[in-house]
């Protein structure tokens, strides 16, 4: 049975023109707010994919090896240049499927919808980050790098200890805008059936017709989860700040 | 683009008869891609006009002139392209009455408006960006020259806005092509949905992965050419 103080809520909001009656449905309730646990989840998973990726794979860009930068400049150009959700569909449509026949039924094939957006969205931020990373790696003095060489670094040290925190700290702005990006991609997971909010979403007001009220909420929720990411940027900048660099704010 | 077209040679000789299947869906896949040019073109248009207007609203020295701009810029730069295009597409009528006759609204054309919110609020702050990196000096100079405020703007500062802006709007222009894919989820008739529609027409596992890798292979023969201009237009304007 609902809760009185909700089916009251419920009631008020409906005097102001507001519906949210699925509240009082449990099933819909329990869709709605699986919705918002998805979408956490996904931004959770997918931040921590997408920044290991796009350091490998600057790494990689940057690398004097061309059999390792040739691939991942391909890589890059055509993650970039295509639409997520044609990758997505290429890689759960395509390449699942491949996967499901080689493993004899979808059954014994043990990546769902939710590894593919994960994986898929992550590269994309992954190229991103990638490209931001290698201007910062760039932009890393040859002074600096040819003192690291003199103390006897070599090149994988000098990315890890000397590039790399550098860059880090150059690209982090950028990073932190290809965040907020990641976070309005993981949108494209209803594409695909995972019932993150926008999916749970729509399940709701196909049958309810209360689109409006729904979108708010989604618009409100999405700027939150970006206001938090973009002061947790801004935290991590004021931490990493390279003492007697840029301006003092 | 040489190594594509050799690699598809290669596989349409070693696969003749997927590649005749494919060939005879070409028509198709084309219709769809001709909307997707549409729709991203309808979009950047509408989206160039209004965000020019926002920009510049953003600047007025009046209050309730600037913040409903920056609120307006402020929510729609942040919300996921798919989810207004879902919501233009649910909650916009489809047909509005004008002076007395209906006129049908399409789902293309409520796409066209769910990509063209976003547009305009990125293109405002690219507007708002390039006037304020417009000297001040030139404002009080045409001032002094007669000019009022808003014709200061219109001869002066944006015909200047443009060159820098330039850069800017074709990023944004290219990533407005790669949204119009989302129209597919709506049931617009695009090129994605195309793929769709053909794959589920032929039934064959290899033929499904070649549809969407040629899918993968037009959006990115659009949108790449975009992407080095706006890298040598970068390089050349960069100072």
């Amino acid at each position: 049975m609902a809760d009185p103080l909700l089916l009251d809520l419920v009631k008020t909001a409906k005097s102001y023109g507001i519906n949210v009656g699925f509240l009082t449905s449990p099933h819909e309730r329990d869709i709605w707010l699986e919705g918002f646990r998805t979408t956490l989840t996904l931004v959770a998973t997918m931040i921590p994919v997408s920044l290991a990726a796009g350091m490998a794979l600057a790494a990689a860009l940057t690398a004097r090896q061309r059999w390792l930068a040739l691939p991942a400049r391909v890589f890059v150009e055509l993650t970039r240049n295509t639409p997520t959700l044609v990758q997505l569909s290429c890689a759960f449509l395509g390449l699942n499927m491949l996967i499901s026949q080689s493993l004899g039924g979808a059954g014994q094939n043990p990546f769902g919808a939710f590894f593919w957006v994960v994986l898929v969205v992550g590269l994309h931020g992954a190229a991103y980050h990638a490209e931001a990373l290698r201007a910062g790696i760039e932009a890393v003095p040859d002074t600096t790098l040819e003192a690291a060489r003199a103390l006897g670094f070599n090149r994988l040290e000098i990315l890890r200890w000397v590039e790399l925190p550098l860059a880090l700290r150059i690209a982090l702005p950028t990073i932190v805008n290809n965040l907020v990006t990641l976070v309005k991609l993981t949108t494209v997971g209803s594409a695909v059936a995972v019932g993150e909010i926008t999916y749970a979403s729509i399940m709701i007001w196909t049958q309810r017709d209360n689109v409006v009220e729904l979108m708010v909420v989604i618009l409100v929720f999405f700027s939150a989860i970006n206001l938090v990411v973009s002061q947790i940027g801004l935290w991590l900048e004021r931490r990493l700040a390279v003492p007697g660099l840029g301006v003092r704010s | 683009m040489a190594a594509v077209a050799a690699v598809a040679a290669l596989w349409a000789a070693l696969q003749p008869d997927l590649a005749v299947i494919l060939i005879g869906w070409v028509p198709y896949l084309a219709q769809g891609f001709a909307m997707n040019i549409l729709i991203s073109v309808a979009a950047i248009a509408i989206g160039s006009l209004i965000g020019l207007i926002l920009g510049v609203m953003e600047l007025a020295p009046a209050r309730w002139i600037r913040a409903p701009a920056i609120t307006y810029v402020h929510i729609f730069r942040n919300a996921p392209h798919l989810v207004l295009i879902f919501a233009t597409t649910y909650a916009m009528p489809f047909e509005i009455t004008l002076l007395g006759g209906t006129v049908a609204f399409p789902d293309w054309l409520k796409a066209v408006v769910g990509l063209a919110i976003p547009a305009s609020a990125h293109i405002a702050e690219i507007v708002r960006g390039a006037i304020q990196s417009i000297p001040t000096a030139q404002w009080e100079s045409a001032g002094s020259l007669g000019f009022s405020r808003l014709r200061t703007l219109r001869w002066i500062i944006l015909p200047q806005c443009l060159r820098r802006t330039l850069p800017a709007w074709m990023n944004l222009y290219a990533s407005i092509a790669m949204g119009s894919a989302l129209a597919s989820l709506v049931g617009v008739g695009e090129l994605l949905h195309a793929a769709t529609d053909a794959s589920t027409a032929v039934r064959r596992t290899d033929f499904t992965i070649a549809v969407y890798l040629t899918v993968l292979v037009s959006f990115f023969a659009y949108c790449y050419p975009i992407s080095r201009l706006t890298q040598r237009l970068e390089r050349r304007f960069a100072v």
